[in-house]
């Protein structure tokens, strides 16, 4: 492995960033701020009106947790322009997986937590009790505020959701992506409290517990499936879309760079992914009869980093034939 | 969302209603209330006499609340567990004995809006509640607004 090893210093960790992404994740910083600000003003609103409403309490948990993903995506961004330091050779990328990994089991932890609790509401049948509220010196009905509030709320996040959703494909950033997921399927917890609140307002004192479950499922749901996100990544399971509906297609676009290379004869790719950059390492052979030079290597190196700004860190090693060890598969489907 | 209100008055739901239906049993009909006696000296909150109505502030309260409502008021006596296990059995309609909002009974009552606000001998705000059956949440909302609608000084 040691041909192929560049000895010169590369500022992988320093944020090459092309200016495209420079100004998505100026963006993307900007609306997870007010992502912060808009869940601060929600979870005040809505811890006023909570009352007895299990659906209710349901739905302000899972704003207090909506802050976590912001909150992992704004540390990370931070932590990750980091340069890579002798203790840290690989550079800081890992922070973001961390980050999903802390947001992925807090989601699933609340989530059963609360699963459980409006299962047991509804079994040990749990009649939630709403009463008056004075307001403006008349005394309405409590409910009537927690369901305003709760349209109030429902609309915003969807709007935010779908913006940062753009943000994520362009900066390959997962915990955004997880976080626009979660803003975009908000409005239906929101409603899921309304209605269970209207429905102890008819008399259905079952309505609340029913809509708790509903919010709390969603709640488990999303930890489920951004655990697994997290923990796949923090795995260095095969690099895949920022939604994880495919593998990445830069896998195959490095690996075809590398085969219509002149002097290379075969080569063949491994990527991490390291949260926004991926760390490659292609195994090349030369073709038959040539003798690749160090600047060859050096200049091959060079042009794969320009592929993506996502390739910063890529070390090309020089080997007689693709090793079967290091690229599992390789032998049964990987050969071109 | 306050404007909702009115329509879906309008349509003839009224919200919220009681699952049991007690305010529309009580309406004409009879209040059943449970007493328990406050001893001390914070206030005259329900004071039990042998051979007379309960007397003190609470039971003037619900006296008048249930004639806005044309109920008779039916008197039960007991300890604190006995008559919270009545409420949540639905025997009672209503219990007092000076509680605060602060009561350990929530799980197993529902209870009103603070309607006054004393201090304890402790210089701690005491806000007075009654404890209604959970769930009934018309129930509730009528007995919130005659409260909230008195001019109560301690």
């Amino acid at each position: 492995m040691s041909a192929g090893k560049s000895t010169q210093a590369v500022h992988f960790g320093n944020t090459r960033l092309p200016q495209e992404q420079r100004e998505t994740l100026r963006k993307a910083k900007k609306l997870e701020w007010i992502t912060i600000a808009f869940l601060a003003v929600t979870v005040a609103l809505v811890y006023l009106v909570l009352g007895n409403s299990q659906a209710m309490k349901a739905a302000w948990i899972e704003d207090m947790l909506s802050f976590l993903p912001p909150i992992a995506f704004l540390v990370a961004a931070r932590v990750i322009r980091k340069p890579p330091t002798e203790q840290h050779p690989y550079g800081y990328h890992r922070a973001i997986g961390i980050a999903h990994l802390v947001a992925a089991v807090a989601l699933l932890v609340m989530g059963t937590y609360l699963l459980v609790d409006s299962a047991l509401g509804l079994i040990t049948a749990e009649h939630p009790t709403i009463g008056g509220v004075e307001l403006f010196g008349r005394t309405i009905w409590l409910g009537w505020l927690m369901i305003g509030v709760m349209l109030l709320i429902a609309a915003p996040p969807v709007f935010i959701g779908r913006a940062k959703m753009k943000l994520a494909e362009k900066l390959h950033d997962k915990v955004l992506y997880a976080d626009a997921d979660m803003n975009k399927a908000d409005w239906m917890t929101a409603v899921a409290a309304a209605v269970g609140v209207a429905g102890i307002g008819i008399g259905w004192w079952w309505a609340d517990s029913v809509a708790a479950l509903i919010i709390s499922a969603s709640i488990a749901n999303d930890g489920v499936k951004n655990l697994r996100g997290a923990v796949s990544d923090l795995m260095d399971a095969r690099a895949r879309t920022y939604d994880n509906a495919g593998p990445h297609p830069l896998l195959g676009r490095i690996d075809d760079f590398l085969d219509n290379t002149g002097w290379v004869g075969k080569a063949k790719s491994r990527i991490r992914d390291e949260g926004h950059v991926f760390h490659v390492e292609s195994f090349v052979v030369p073709r038959e009869g040539s003798t690749p030079t160090a600047e060859d290597l050096e200049q091959l190196r060079e042009d794969c980093v320009d592929l993506d700004w996502k390739v910063q860190d890529l070390v090309i090693v020089l080997v007689p034939e693709l090793p079967e060890e290091f690229l599992p598969g390789v032998e049964t489907g990987g050969e071109d | 969302m306050l404007s909702a209100a009115p329509l879906l008055a309008g349509c003839g739901v009224s919200m919220p209603a009681d699952p049991n239906g007690t305010l529309q049993e009580i309406t004409g009909g009879t209040l059943q209330v449970g007493v328990t006696a406050t001893a001390g000296d914070e206030g005259d909150w329900v004071r039990l006499q042998p051979g007379a109505e309960p007397a003190g502030i609470e039971p003037d309260l619900v006296r008048g609340f249930a004639a806005s409502r044309e109920a008779t008021v039916e008197w039960t006596g007991g300890t604190e567990h006995e008559l919270v296990d009545d409420l949540e059995h639905g025997d009672l309609d209503l219990v007092i004995g000076g509680f605060g909002a602060d009561t350990p009974w929530t799980k197993h009552a529902g209870m009103t809006r603070p309607y006054m606000k004393t201090k304890d001998k402790r210089g701690k705000t005491v806000k007075h509640v009654m404890l209604t059956p959970l769930g009934e949440n018309a129930f509730l909302l009528a007995l919130d607004k005659f409260l909230l609608a008195q001019e109560l000084q301690p």
